[in-house]
């Protein structure tokens, strides 16, 4: 008892000097059990390496240059694809949002397209596009687009007429009160879009790299299957992880904290 | 500042589920005179928000016409300031950027903005709170924030659609003190909707009572100003006043 409070008090105070601590501390119980199982030999060692080896393959692929070089490719997709789908989504979400006219018109067709999910379209879009950077993108755009649209359009909606009303007697013009008053009013559920977009457009990207397979993460995963190095495939499976974390909490969790959470658009 | 009127000015619009249309005001004819405080009073469902929603021109008539002096009203423009019971300030802008924001809005630049804005504040003794949230300030601050937000873009008409009626008494009874005392500094012509009878008597030079869509009393205010609750509370005019316009609005 003595001991468990001894390091919890290590815990909070250590905590409490260094935040960025928290968001590992829920991996050691995880890592633990990951090195009991693997050290106890529960399987065999070729079918599940330990942490240990994943951090060696690490080291051994950084230094080759093969894993910066995909997850360079796989980075750089995913933002060009990212790119194009937020520049398109935004606009039409806040289209659709304020239109009935132009919802009445695309809503069907957006629940249509958006049934026929990311990489039921890879068979055709190999046919047009061939294993090209243009398919992976198109790929990912259309993953990206849904969430992003579907979550503009409600966020436009939800601004209260009030405030539409307001900036409008106080002189804005129609596409003023857009800037002013519409984008940020539905800026919390434009990233709620943004974080379901590109969550989805970043599974669909390991996707598409597996059955396009030139280079990337997922190649690099299912290319490790091949050769049968379960080490790589875990390597591969943890560094997604990794990096969609990153992205979570060094990106989007800020931008949220700075705006929706300030403005008491959003509870704490 | 200048003068509003009203004529014959109606509205019916077409229910769906009842599958009948409903008219919402029949008939209004009113002037409010530049630098009058005219307060309509009514039940709820007596038409009067929506006769402000028309005089601000975010909803169209059916029928008649609205004036500002001699130029006719379509659609909501910054001749007329606007304050809504929802406060309806912009969450994402700091207090002096919501008080700024007609100004800037007519292309004044920031600095100009921002002077004006802080002029108004001090209005209200909110200088203090120009760069908070209006999520920040308490139920009271944030409506002061509406009213000088409306001011300081410094409007024709000032349209108030039950701006007190989600503050506690207290702050009411402090904020309507308030408004009766920059009303006689600055002389804005207001027509404030209320249900509150007491509130009306209390503010106006005169009340209209509303009552099925209709203009069924309109009676002038011949108390003294400054007007101060503790006074008044135990003055028979304004009991005898109130108790009229009470009257009034009960068989409504």
């Amino acid at each position: 008892m003595k001991l468990l409070q001894h390091i919890w008090s290590i815990y909070l105070r250590s905590t409490a000097r260094f935040p960025a601590l928290r968001s590992f501390v829920p991996f050691i119980p995880l890592l633990i059990a990951w090195t009991l199982v693997t050290e106890l030999a529960v399987f065999p060692r070729v079918f599940l390496p330990g942490p240990v080896d994943v951090v060696n393959a690490f080291g051994a692929l950084t230094y080759k240059g093969v894993l910066t070089q995909y997850l360079e490719d796989s980075v750089v997709r995913l933002a060009v694809g990212a790119t194009f789908g937020i520049a398109l989504g935004i606009p039409l979400g806040v289209l659709v949002g304020l239109s009935d006219r132009v919802r009445q018109a695309v809503w069907p067709l957006l629940l249509f397209f958006q049934a026929i999910g990311d990489i039921a379209w890879l068979p055709i879009l190999l046919v047009w596009f061939g294993f090209s950077l243009t398919t992976m993108t198109l790929v990912i755009v259309y993953t990206i687009l849904f969430p992003i649209v579907l979550n503009t359009s409600l966020g436009v909606r939800s601004v209260s007429t009030d405030l539409h009303r307001a900036a409008l007697s106080l002189g804005a013009s129609k596409l003023r009160v857009i800037w002013e008053v519409v984008l940020p009013g539905a800026l919390p559920n434009i990233m709620t879009g943004l974080r379901n977009g590109l969550g989805y457009g970043w599974r669909a990207l390991i996707a598409t790299e597996i059955i396009v397979g030139t280079s990337g993460i997922g190649f690099m995963m299912f290319d490790a299957r091949r050769a049968g190095s379960v080490v790589e495939i875990l390597l591969g499976m943890v560094v997604l992880g990794t990096l969609w974390y990153v992205v979570d909490s060094w990106v989007l969790a800020p931008i949220e904290r700075a705006t929706g959470k300030r403005w008491g658009l959003v509870t704490q | 500042m200048k003068s509003l009127t009203i004529q014959n000015l109606s509205k019916t619009y077409f229910d769906p589920y009842a599958g009948a249309n409903v008219t919402a005001v029949h008939d209004i004819s009113l002037h409010v005179k530049q630098g009058e405080f005219v307060s309509i009073v009514g039940p709820s469902g007596c038409g009067k928000t929506t006769m402000l929603n028309m005089l601000a021109g975010f909803i169209p008539p059916s029928g008649g016409s609205i004036m500002i002096d001699d130029k006719p009203v379509k659609g909501p423009g910054a001749d007329r300031g606007v304050v809504f019971q929802t406060f309806a300030l912009f969450p994402w802008k700091t207090v002096l950027e919501n008080v700024g924001f007609g100004p800037r809005m007519r292309g004044l630049p920031k600095a100009e903005c921002d002077r004006i804005a802080r002029e108004f504040l001090s209005l209200v003794g909110l200088e203090h709170a120009a760069d908070r949230y209006p999520n920040e300030l308490s139920g009271g601050m944030q409506q002061r924030v509406g009213v000088v937000r409306a001011l300081a873009n410094n409007p024709d008409v000032l349209l108030m659609d039950e701006p007190f009626a989600s503050v506690d008494a207290q702050t009411r009874m402090t904020l309507q003190e308030e408004l009766t005392r920059i009303w006689q500094e600055r002389r804005p012509t207001i027509l404030f909707i209320t249900h509150d009878v007491a509130e009306s008597v209390f503010l106006s030079d005169r009340v209209v009572v509303l009552s099925k869509g209709r203009v069924s009393e309109d009676m002038p205010i011949a108390l003294e100003r400054p007007r101060v609750w503790e006074h008044l509370i135990e003055d028979d005019t304004f009991k005898a006043l109130s108790a009229q316009v009470l009257h009034k609005v009960r068989s409504a």
